[in-house]
């Protein structure tokens, strides 16, 4: 399905809506975006700065099991001798415990002998999106700057990936293990509220390629990264997966502005990546709807996950455990204002 | 500063919060006429055209006399603290002691803290440290002469940071021991260290330490900006020891760390004196929550939240720490905070082993919603000495910005003009220590009785907390009588002091001092809900 275009919502003018500057502000979108891609001692860099490169294309190299080798002499062919230069071995020697190691970092010299940052498999990673290679420093990471635009999470876990762009249940919803379809395969999903261990590893297993969830708690971050470990691990590995959190650990629906824009790139090509942790929608033609500017959301609290419209603000007001806290009055559909802290609001820019 | 402008801002940007106050000399005073907080990235300038709209409505005249308006507040004169997020330290050592020690010198300032040895990190874990972006700076050292554990692996260290020192020229490093003489360090780094590189700083050598390493700590902290609100604020704790002629300590718990100072005025030639500990370790929730700060904030709550679900809290509480402030996340909030208070206690044992200052004020967005008595307990709880002190609030946040004036007449003639609009009073608090505990139960062990703006008397019971009215501006001469011999300062059965109200009143801690809590979850719970009924009633169990 092609990527619906959609015209920009009608703005509302910030200074029609006194106060509301005082809420805090969410960005929903970034452009362009800086792609940062860790690299280990020890892993390659398989690009240079300034390069273009494709989506799926192979960006760096790591060592699924890293270790340091301890070598002594001078070091690999060509007589490498600087911390940070790739080493090679030579005629297959092997270093002081007799393993074997094809390549390498050299990360500093002590008692005549190197120590080499090395490892046994080594694979690839593709980059999930199309841009320009800002910045390469080995043992640190590569930056790929994409022109795209990002809609940005809280946090990633696992990843990159990408896929097609699939919302499969509502800003409320929670997708359950039995409802992860297997047709969802080589998708990215929008997964509603929460999602729990089983479902994401459900998801992983039919070939899901990222979910995008509002919340997810600590015992499934840990459940998931676990069961990630012992996939990447094993000696076929695992394709690639990721998982966009979008608002932190307790459950609440997704934001209706973020909602939006999924709706909009829904059909197209996106990609999960982790630092910053984003969305990258790849096709530039999707239009984004900006929020209405008087839209406030209840982030947390007992009205957690409701929206409304800003009527200005409400001052000092007392409410549960006796607390004094600074308020503003929201407006939820026909019903009167209710004063709510400022706090526990949220507006999106 | 100069005297024509009767009307100024004093803003305080921290990681959370921005706070604004809006001062003014209507007569011959400065005056504190309004103040507000918003997350932190709130427009000043809205903040500031708000309290100006307030002034404006509720006395125009002098509104109008200060030149005040809503149009034009945000180009007010500014005093202006702001804050930036920690910074990031590696510290490493050829053995896990050494590394510990170096670490408890760090953990006294505000850096975050990542450490490794080659006991716990193999060279490449080390090495990807060195090497991680966030890290600004490397702590590196070693004995001199260099122990037994360190031996073996000083060469590697040398030249891992060395190596570092050269893949990031932008990598400062703190040498704390012989690390650069040897040979490695000029391998890796390319050239020997000669002392010219400003980056490379080298510190005293790791040794028997006997008491805090400040010049160590000193170089540390001098590695970062001093622009925060917890520097200015003790510059302005000096002012406001040495205006109102007596020992102050400060107490601030930020998102991202806390603040610790003891003030004492100045003495014939003598001008005031502080010292002052900063410390990432004290922040409200540390940026990766694992599960020993889980526990430490469960060790505080009387709630039947699990570990997940308060990692869960803890973690959106980190994220968006204006979030959730009332009702049980209000509860929750000051259970973090009592958590990051041990912590702060624990890095601090050199100020807590000072006496009891005349007044503490705390400090930061932790203190400003629960409820004065929760507070006056929280302080009670966890930073803990025998004596009295008087308990306030810098409500306005006013020490930070206060703290940027250079002039120190200046400061002082503004501090003293605020003192009294600075300071929200809590209450007082008396820490009774050496109390004999009861055979079974409550045992009622003397009485204390007020004479003064307030008068009456009450039974002082081992082990509880007496909260006794005695409202702000009240003053009173408080008689504790024991039937054994106690401690509140100094030791004697019968002990007067002088003691001024608050919201809190005046509390009276029977619990002993270090506080005791029970080992069991469930007794632990009870008691800390019990106490926790009289200072912040409907406390859930």
């Amino acid at each position: 399905m092609a990527p619906r275009v959609e015209p920009a919502a009608r703005a509302v003018p910030v200074a029609d809506a006194p106060g509301i500057e005082l809420v805090a502000r969410r960005r929903l979108l970034l452009s362009p975006v800086d792609a940062f891609f860790r690299l280990h001692p020890g892993d390659r860099a398989l690009v240079k700065e300034g390069e273009a490169v494709g989506r799926g294309q192979p960006i760096l190299e790591h060592f699924r099991e890293p270790r340091t080798l301890v070598v002594p002499g001078s070091g690999g062919e060509g007589g490498q001798q600087l911390p940070g230069d790739r080493w090679t071995a030579t005629n297959g020697r092997a270093n002081r415990e007799g393993q074997v190691a094809a390549d390498g970092e050299l990360l500093f010299r002590s008692g005549g002998r190197w120590r080499i940052a090395s490892g046994e498999r080594a694979e690839p990673l593709e980059s999930p999106v199309a841009g320009v290679v800002h910045e390469v420093r080995p043992g640190a990471g590569v930056t790929l700057r994409s022109t795209a635009n990002a809609i940005i999470g809280r946090t990633v876990l696992a990843g990159p990936s990408w896929g097609k762009l699939q919302v499969a249940t509502g800003s409320d919803g929670e997708l359950r293990a039995q409802h992860v379809d297997v047709g969802m395969a080589g998708s990215i999903i929008v997964a509603g509220a929460r999602m729990d261990a089983e479902a994401l590893t459900r998801a992983r297993a039919v070939g899901i390629r990222g979910v995008v969830v509002a919340a997810l708690g600590i015992k499934e971050q840990r459940d998931f990264l676990a069961s990630e470990r012992r996939g990447r691990a094993a000696v076929h590995g695992l394709p690639p997966f990721g998982i966009l959190v979008l608002d932190g650990a307790a459950r609440r629906p997704i934001a209706s502005p973020l909602m939006t824009l999924f709706e909009a790139a829904e059909g197209g090509m996106v990609a999960i990546v982790g630092d910053p942790p984003a969305l990258v929608i790849d096709d530039p033609s999707v239009r984004l709807p900006a929020p209405p500017a008087d839209l406030v959301r209840v982030r947390s609290g007992p009205l957690a996950g409701a929206e409304g419209t800003w009527a200005g603000l409400a001052g000092p007001r007392r409410f549960p455990a006796g607390v004094t806290l600074e308020a503003a009055f929201v407006r939820f559909g026909g019903r009167p204002p209710v004063a709510i802290p400022l706090g526990d609001l949220e507006r999106f820019a | 500063m100069t005297t024509v402008p009767r009307a100024l801002l004093a803003i305080d940007a921290g990681s959370a919060t921005v706070s604004v106050a809006l001062l003014g000399k209507p007569w011959k005073r400065w005056r504190l006429l309004g103040s507000l907080a918003a997350p932190a990235g709130a427009p000043i300038a809205e903040l500031a055209s708000t309290l100006a709209l307030r002034l404006i409505s509720t006395d125009p005249r002098m509104a109008g006399e200060l030149a005040v308006s809503a149009e034009g507040a945000a180009d007010l004169p500014r005093l202006e603290a702001v804050s930036t997020p920690p910074a990031t330290l590696a510290v490493l050592g050829a053995s896990r002691r050494a590394v510990g020690l170096l670490e408890s010198v760090a953990a006294r300032t505000p850096w975050r803290l990542r450490t490794a040895s080659p006991e716990s990190h193999d060279p490449r874990e080390m090495t990807e440290l060195a090497l991680r972006p966030e890290v600004s700076a490397i702590l590196v050292g070693a004995g001199d002469p260099p122990g037994p554990d360190e031996r073996g692996w000083l060469d590697d260290l040398a030249g891992l940071v060395g190596a570092a020192t050269r893949r990031r020229p932008e990598l400062r490093v703190v040498l704390a021991g012989p690390v650069a003489a040897r040979p490695a360090w000029a391998e890796g780094a390319g050239r020997p260290f000669d002392g010219s590189q400003e980056r490379i700083i080298e510190g005293p050598p790791l040794g028997m330490r006997s008491g805090p390493d400040e010049p160590l700590r000193e170089i540390l902290e001098g590695l970062l900006p001093a622009a925060g609100s917890r520097h200015t604020a003790v510059r302005a704790l000096l002012s406001l020891a040495d205006s109102l002629d007596r020992t102050i300590e400060l107490i601030d718990i930020g998102l991202d760390g806390g603040l610790r100072a003891m003030a004492s005025p100045g003495v014939a030639d003598q001008g005031p004196a502080a010292v002052a500990v900063r410390t990432a370790q004290a922040a409200l929730v540390p940026r990766d929550v694992d599960d020993a700060d889980v526990d430490e904030v469960l060790a505080w709550t009387t709630g039947s939240l699990d570990r997940h679900r308060m990692g869960d809290r803890l973690m959106d509480l980190r994220a968006a720490p204006w979030a959730d402030v009332s009702g049980e996340g209000a509860r929750l909030r000051l259970a973090a905070t009592r958590a990051a208070l041990s912590r702060l206690d624990a890095h601090t044992q050199d100020i807590a082993g000072m006496p009891s200052p005349d007044v503490t004020v705390v400090s930061g967005g932790a203190f400003a919603v629960a409820p004065a008595r929760a507070v006056a307990l929280a302080v009670a709880d966890t930073v803990r000495r025998p004596g009295t002190t008087q308990l306030a609030n810098d409500h306005a946040r006013l020490l930070g910005p206060i703290g940027t004036i250079d002039d120190p007449d200046e400061r002082r003639e503004l501090v003293a003009d605020l003192a009294d609009d600075l300071l929200a009073p809590i209450g007082s608090l008396v820490v009774v220590a050496g109390v004999p505990s009861g055979r079974r139960g409550a045992n009622r062990i003397g009485r204390i009785t007020l004479d003064g703006d307030a008068h009456g008397r009450h039974d002082l019971v081992s082990g509880e907390v007496a909260f006794i009215d005695l409202a702000p501006g009240d003053r009173a001469l408080a008689t504790l009588e024991f039937r054994d011999a106690v401690r509140v300062g100094h030791r004697a059965r019968r002990i007067s002091v002088p003691v001024s109200g608050g919201v809190a009143g005046l509390a009276v801690d029977m619990r002993d001092v270090p506080l005791r809590l029970p080992e069991r979850r469930d007794r632990r719970r009870a008691a800390l809900a019990a106490w926790g009924e009289l200072a912040w009633p409907g406390d859930e169990r």
